[in-house]
């Protein structure tokens, strides 16, 4: 369907539903209903969660031949249907089903950083897609603490130039943090609170990126039409211009003849006898359980419901969790300290246009012997809308009563700007099973399943690092201008927890995703970062998971069919740019070498 | 009638005459632009403002206090009384609803037995301290009880206080009043949000410029009614800082 067959500027909004097609933003449509397996069929891949990761793996698997089929908890969005322009109405794009939270500094989870739904926490990131540094592969070879990752730099960039052409990214030509590097499409133009970056570190000397690196079209690309800035990102992108695996890859996923059963809650993961996983207990939408055959199953949950399930899978010789003779299951998780610095200006901002993701600097990120902490932070564009924005002055300020309507009347003066940064792993920050035992809270889910209890708490490193970091993001907010600059704590995106590791004693799983406890289970999406850097992990989560497509199409014989007996291939699999959506690898600048 | 003082003219001390619409954006209507909204938003926006929900969680007994609490909270008596905003049948509804944001803090009850212990605990404080319902109090009475549990210093009903932690219940109080509040166009009227943007989007990104169907600010000084303690010089910035609070949503 092209944009000329409609008389309104963007079709979707003005036409009439029909049936069976199914809109993704303004002009794409699918079909469905789409293949469907039966639950006796045995299938090559169960994905369990279609996210980030999920997502790219269903379209790479299904490309390549497998018979795959995605699990996703949430429904498959229509998104003209299911989507709206409206803050307090996107509230079901996120995981709201309980979770118990605790320790000395308690997450905020549910809208912060989970998704529920095809597209996962894809469809409501701000869609900053900075790459992890080099530094961030070796944090404790270079610093002495976190970990080390089992993957360099190198290992991964193939699948960043591929990824950053497959969303496609928006950004400057030359990128100068980390390894230097440009983006295939032109950045964004500035919104208010960009200029506010821009203008607080012009001044200190600081340098700053504009308009990128984010996952939203600067130019219309196939039946994506461009952004129109009208800042409801972390909302679902209607027009489908931002990024997210429900756009990108997961209709071509369907072409290729992938499954995508909605609404379907995977409660465990099943063992035969001989050790290796045989497939996937799981809820339908009516509550129905089913159990679906499968020769390999991966875990694309996130960091909370990835390890929520292999502890709920439990069985009899892995007691204590499924993937964990480690003990590390569900320990090391991270997230990363977001507080948000807001400055009042005498003039307007007007700080609800324009993608909330427009501007950043990470000239703090790497390690510096003159402060007193290891690694370091970003500063970013924050963009909240009204309801966001009153709870931040309701945090900052203690605002109620009159006080409230007074600073609310004043939200067209305000600006805000993100710290972004590196908590590093610690063992106690862990999910467990909220199942009674051992002193923990008893929560289950309508299915009857203990729901994760979340502990979190800052150690002595991370909280210099905060103080130094909200520090200089205020500095920058007065350099702006600003008359005032007030600060609100909180944290940002969810990782860890299956770390990947070099030796089985140390980690969930190995290079590619694989753990090393069931040959045939792999885990892949953010839970398996050892470190997290200063960068949005969107980018990092979908290039870890094109690189363990390509790993399982090398190793397929003696992943499939168990005839490698146990040993492991660790070699690098060859980058296949072939398995990228159509119309994707090749467009945009020639990287720089 | 509304016996309530009025908002005043800080510089006459005079009283200032209630407005259809508050704000410094006279004239401002996101609703007269929602013919260029999607169908989609324009229903959950309409029925935003025009369906009467009924109370079905709280008992009447916890209505009538909650509505007090909730008028404090976020005070409107500078709206004439047919544009005001409805604010506790959206609480009551996701109550009843069993709408969460996604977690709960591990010293902290389910909300639903949340809200029921601090509309006990609320009548039990203004019994305690005036012998009188919290609804029959006067606003100045009102807001100190609200204020000592902003400060997690109530100075009666400590029994019941006792059973959450309860600078984590005013976060909740104070995210659920302003989440449906600044939830509805009338509010962003006052406050010159421009509302709903898909498929038409926005053009004039930058200086705060308005499009050209949003207006330019035009201020005008205030003060909140004179028995009031909630107006802005009485904030204590920073206090509540280290708490993380509930349904945020994620901003980068």
């Amino acid at each position: 369907m092209s944009l000329f067959e409609h008389n309104a500027p963007l079709g979707g909004a003005f036409e009439k539903p029909k049936d069976k097609v199914h809109r993704l933003g303004a002009m794409q449509r699918i079909k469905i209903p789409q293949r469907r397996f039966k639950d006796d069929e045995l299938i090559d891949f169960a994905i369990v969660g279609v996210g980030s990761a999920g997502g790219v793996l269903l379209q790479r698997l299904a490309r390549a031949g497998f018979t795959a089929v995605g699990f996703e908890a949430g429904p498959f969005w229509d998104t003209e249907r299911d989507w709206v322009s409206d803050e307090a109405g996107s509230h079901k794009l996120y995981w709201n089903d309980l979770r118990i939270t605790g320790g000395e500094h308690p997450l905020a989870l549910g809208a912060n950083n989970s998704g529920k739904g095809v597209g996962g926490g894809s469809v409501h990131w701000a869609a900053f897609v900075p790459r992890f540094h080099p530094s961030d592969f070796e944090v404790y070879t270079r610093d002495g603490v976190g970990a080390d990752w089992p993957i360099t730099y190198e290992e991964i960039e193939p699948y960043y130039d591929l990824l950053e052409r497959e969303i496609p990214v928006a950004g400057p030509a030359w990128y100068p943090w980390g390894k230097p590097h440009g983006h295939p499409y032109a950045p964004h133009p500035m919104g208010g609170v960009g200029d506010t970056l821009i203008a607080g570190c012009t001044k200190l000397g600081i340098p700053v990126s504009a308009g990128g690196p984010v996952a939203i079209l600067s130019a219309s690309h196939g039946d994506r039409p461009h952004c129109i800035y009208r800042g409801f990102c972390i909302q679902g992108c209607k027009v489908g211009a931002k990024a997210s695996t429900l756009v990108t890859h997961v209709p071509d996923a369907l072409k290729n003849g992938a499954e995508i059963r909605d609404c379907c809650m995977v409660a465990r993961v099943a063992m035969a006898k001989d050790g290796r996983t045989d497939g996937i207990v799981y809820f339908d939408a009516e509550g129905k359980e089913h159990f679906q055959r499968a020769r390999v199953v991966i875990v694309c949950g996130y960091a909370l419901e990835t390890p929520r399930l292999l502890l709920n899978s439990a069985c009899p010789g892995q007691e204590r969790g499924l993937a964990n003779s480690s003990g590390t299951l569900g320990k090391y998780l991270m997230a990363q300290a977001g507080n948000v610095i807001l400055g009042r200006f005498e003039n307007l901002i007007r700080m609800y246009k324009a993608p909330p993701a427009h501007a950043l600097t990470e000239e703090f990120y790497e390690t510096d012997p003159k402060r007193d902490f290891a690694r370091g932070f970003a500063v970013q564009t924050v963009g909240p809308l009204p309801i966001a924005f009153a709870k931040q002055m309701m945090a900052a300020k203690g605002a109620w009563g009159w006080g409230m309507r007074r600073e609310m009347m004043d939200y067209n003066h305000w600006s805000s700007l993100g710290l972004l940064g590196e908590i590093l792993p610690w063992e106690d920050n862990r999910i467990e099973l909220a199942d009674g035992r051992d002193g923990r809270h008893d929560a289950r889910d309508r299915f009857g399943l203990p729901v994760a209890q979340v502990t979190f708490s800052l150690k002595d490193n991370d909280k210099k690092m905060i103080e130094f970091g909200k520090n200089k993001v205020m500095e920058i907010m007065w350099a702006a201008g600003a008359v005032e600059v007030v600060q609100e704590s909180r944290y940002a995106h969810l990782v860890g927890a299956c770390r990947m590791s070099k030796t089985p004693d140390a980690g969930v799983c190995d290079k590619f995703g694989r753990t090393w406890d069931v040959p045939n289970l792999f885990v892949m999406d953010g839970s398996v970062m050892p470190t997290q850097g200063s960068a949005n992990p969107g980018l990092t989560i979908q290039a870890l998971a094109a690189r363990t497509a390509d790993y399982l199409i090398s190793q397929k014989e003696a992943i499939l069919s168990n005839s490698a007996n146990g040993r492991r291939d660790m070699s690098e699999p060859p980058c296949r740019r072939s398995l990228a959506p159509p119309g994707t690898f090749t467009r945009g600048i020639p990287h720089l070498r | 009638m509304d016996e309530r003082q009025p908002l005043t003219n800080p510089a006459t001390g005079e009283a200032l005459a209630k407005r259809e619409q508050p704000g410094y954006y006279p004239g401002f209507s996101t609703l007269k632009q929602k013919g260029y909204w999607d169908a989609a938003t324009r229903k959950v926006v309409e029925d935003r403002v025009s369906k009467q929900k009924s109370i079905r969680f709280f008992t009447a007994e916890e209505a009538r206090t909650m509505l007090a609490v909730v008028d404090r909270v976020l005070p409107q008596e500078d709206r004439m009384e047919e544009r005001r905003i409805r604010i506790l049948p959206g609480i009551d509804e996701r109550l009843y609803e069993n709408r969460l944001e996604g977690y709960r803090f591990e010293d902290m009850p389910p909300d639903q037995e949340v809200y029921r212990i601090a509309a006990r605990a609320f009548e039990e404080m203004a019994r305690a301290l005036h012998d009188r319902a919290f609804h029959e109090l006067s606003v100045r009475e009102q807001e100190e009880i609200l204020k000592s549990v902003q400060q997690a210093k109530p100075q009666a009903a400590q029994e019941l206080w006792k059973q959450m932690n309860i600078e984590r219940f005013w976060t909740m109080l104070v995210a659920d009043v302003v989440s449906i509040y600044y939830a509805h166009p009338w509010a962003w009227d006052e406050i010159g949000y421009g509302g709903p943007a898909y498929p038409r989007g926005y053009m004039r990104l930058e200086e705060g410029e308005p499009e050209p169907w949003e207006v330019e600010e035009q201020r005008y000084e205030w003060g909140a009614p004179s028995d009031s303690i909630s107006d802005v010089e009485e904030l204590h910035a920073g206090a509540r800082d280290h708490l993380v609070h509930p349904g945020q949503a994620g901003t980068h």
